[in-house]
């Protein structure tokens, strides 16, 4: 019996076209987030300008989530809130940037410093663009607490799930060039995740308000979110008053004797 | 669009997510919602149920709508494959489930807030009590259900089990992170008796629905807020993880 042949109707993956000549901030929007590692290797050839772009996309949506962040205190922190988080970026940025190249090319990488620049600058940009799509949620929040604990914990908690993919695309671009080891980018990652959070307590008052546009007290930033976490926006006295009770009886402030914590 | 295609997808429903089938979704969506929003709100007052019919639609599209740019961020950046329209389109159709399922369930809700003792009565408290007691549970039945199909849907699309389900986690996170909040802000849906009966409370944007469960949970356990806290994340995570576990296993009808 002659064994019939079965045809192999099984489709081949379909190729992935290749990125545009031209990286104008739409296709390097798509290749940051449906094709990284496509995007590593043509930031490997001269001539991308995609740094310019990614360091444009980063500080435009860090300026827009900082503007939110102001909303919280409004008056002058609608503007300092984004100038300071994004100068705090930029800086944490540069400071931390020499570490990320040898720490690269400790674990294995083959990675040109202008290479590293593009694709840091499109972690930041990834990062930038997660903060905006949180920006909604925290507006929202802004509007509607008054504690420097929940919108410092809010703020921190969208920041840290940014960097953190922010983080894995600066792993693939590690890996993608010939990297081997984990730990290296591991430890730069903590180093460059301390420095931010650092940068909230450097650069304080970002949330809340002061008499004075940068503080020169010296302050790690645990001890600086501890001292203000049980903190409000409002006067103590009218942050400390309890809550009416649900059947509370009338009074002059409340004559319904209504409490809206329990009104549903 | 028939209703069995939206509660039986094909594989490839998330394939072409055009404006005319993401419209029909989302009308869908306000339908279910606004006839279940009814029948909630009318033990208080008819009235409340039109606002209430107004307001369950506007939860879901305020939510979706704040949520939109990260929702579609998250589907491609954990790995489903799927675009901003398509990641919509998909969170639109398990809310159209969850909305069939209320809405099929509303003269049952309806017929309950029709024979419930009237606000006015003596026994309304009770009345009140049982009634949050019954749409809660319904609504969690049809949210749980709502997010398995959608773990179904996108378990289809992603190349891993894995990636579906954090997608999946943090579609639920974020979104269930803000609904809430939103909830909060466009209360009251269930009118307690002795409120009047308006379409949002005097400055709804005052308070904030966490702190508001913190402080509950923080006074009724006498000052544990954070063991009792654990507890009963424990207790509400658990089975979530557990259906979405088992759910890696099924996959929509080819």
């Amino acid at each position: 019996m002659i064994p019939q042949e079965i045809p192999n109707t099984a489709q081949p993956p379909p190729l992935e076209a290749p990125l545009p000549e031209k990286l104008d901030l739409k296709s390097l929007f798509e290749a940051l987030l449906r094709r990284p590692h496509a995007l590593v290797v043509r930031l490997a050839e001269p001539n991308h300008g995609a740094t310019g772009r990614f360091a444009i996309m980063a500080v435009g949506s860090i300026l827009l989530f900082g503007f939110v962040l102001g909303c919280f205190a409004k008056n002058e922190q609608l503007w300092a809130a984004p100038a300071k988080i994004t100068a705090g970026l930029i800086f944490s940025g540069l400071i931390c940037f020499p570490s990320l190249y040898i720490f690269a090319t400790l674990a294995g990488a083959r990675v040109s410093i202008s290479q590293l620049a593009a694709c840091l600058a499109g972690a930041l940009a990834l990062a930038g663009l997660l903060l905006l799509g949180f920006a909604p949620a925290v507006w929202i929040f802004a509007e509607s607490t008054d504690s420097l604990g929940f919108m410092g914990s809010l703020a921190i908690g969208a920041w840290v799930i940014a960097v953190a993919f922010a983080l894995r695309f600066l792993k693939s671009v590690i890996f993608a060039t010939g990297g081997t080891q984990k730990a290296p980018l591991t430890i730069w990652s903590i180093v460059f995740l301390l420095v931010t959070l650092q940068m909230t307590t450097s650069l304080r008052p970002i949330l809340g308000r002061s008499d004075v546009r940068l503080t020169q007290e010296k302050k790690f930033f645990l001890q600086h979110w501890g001292d203000t976490f049980g903190s409000s926006l409002k006067p103590q006295t009218a942050a400390k008053k309890p809550a009416p009770e649900p059947t509370a009886a009338p009074t002059p402030e409340n004559p319904a004797g209504r409490n809206p914590y329990l009104e549903n | 669009m028939h209703l069995r295609q939206l509660i039986q997808p094909d594989a490839d429903w998330l394939d072409a997510p055009s404006p005319r089938r993401v419209a029909r979704v989302a009308l869908t969506a306000c339908a279910g919602l606004a006839i279940y929003g009814f029948t909630v709100g009318f033990w208080r007052d008819p009235l409340m149920g039109g606002y209430v019919a107004v307001k369950l639609p506007l939860l879901i599209a305020l939510t979706l709508g704040c949520n939109g740019l990260l929702n579609g961020l998250l589907g491609l950046l954990l790995g489903t494959g799927l675009g901003f329209r398509q990641s919509l389109l998909a969170l639109l159709t398990s809310f159209a489930l969850a909305a069939l399922i209320l809405g099929s369930l509303a003269p049952v809700t309806f017929f309950l807030a029709w024979n419930a003792p009237p606000p006015d009565s003596p026994g309304s408290k009770n009345a009140h009590a049982a009634y949050l007691v019954a749409h809660t549970a319904l609504i969690g039945f049809a949210g749980i259900t709502a997010n398995l199909h959608l773990h179904r849907l996108l378990a289809v699309k992603a190349p891993t089990p894995a990636a579906a389900t954090a997608t999946l986690l943090a579609w639920l996170g974020g979104n269930g992170f803000l609904g809430a909040q939103f909830s909060w802000i466009l209360r009251p849906f269930f009118g307690t008796p002795k409120l009047e009966v308006e379409f949002l409370r005097e400055n709804p944007l005052d308070g904030n629905f966490y702190q508001t469960v913190w402080q509950a949970i923080d006074k009724t356990s006498g000052g544990h807020g954070l063991p009792a806290l654990g507890v009963l994340l424990v207790f509400l995570l658990t089975p979530i993880l557990h259906a979405i576990h088992k759910n890696h296993q099924t996959t929509p009808r080819p």
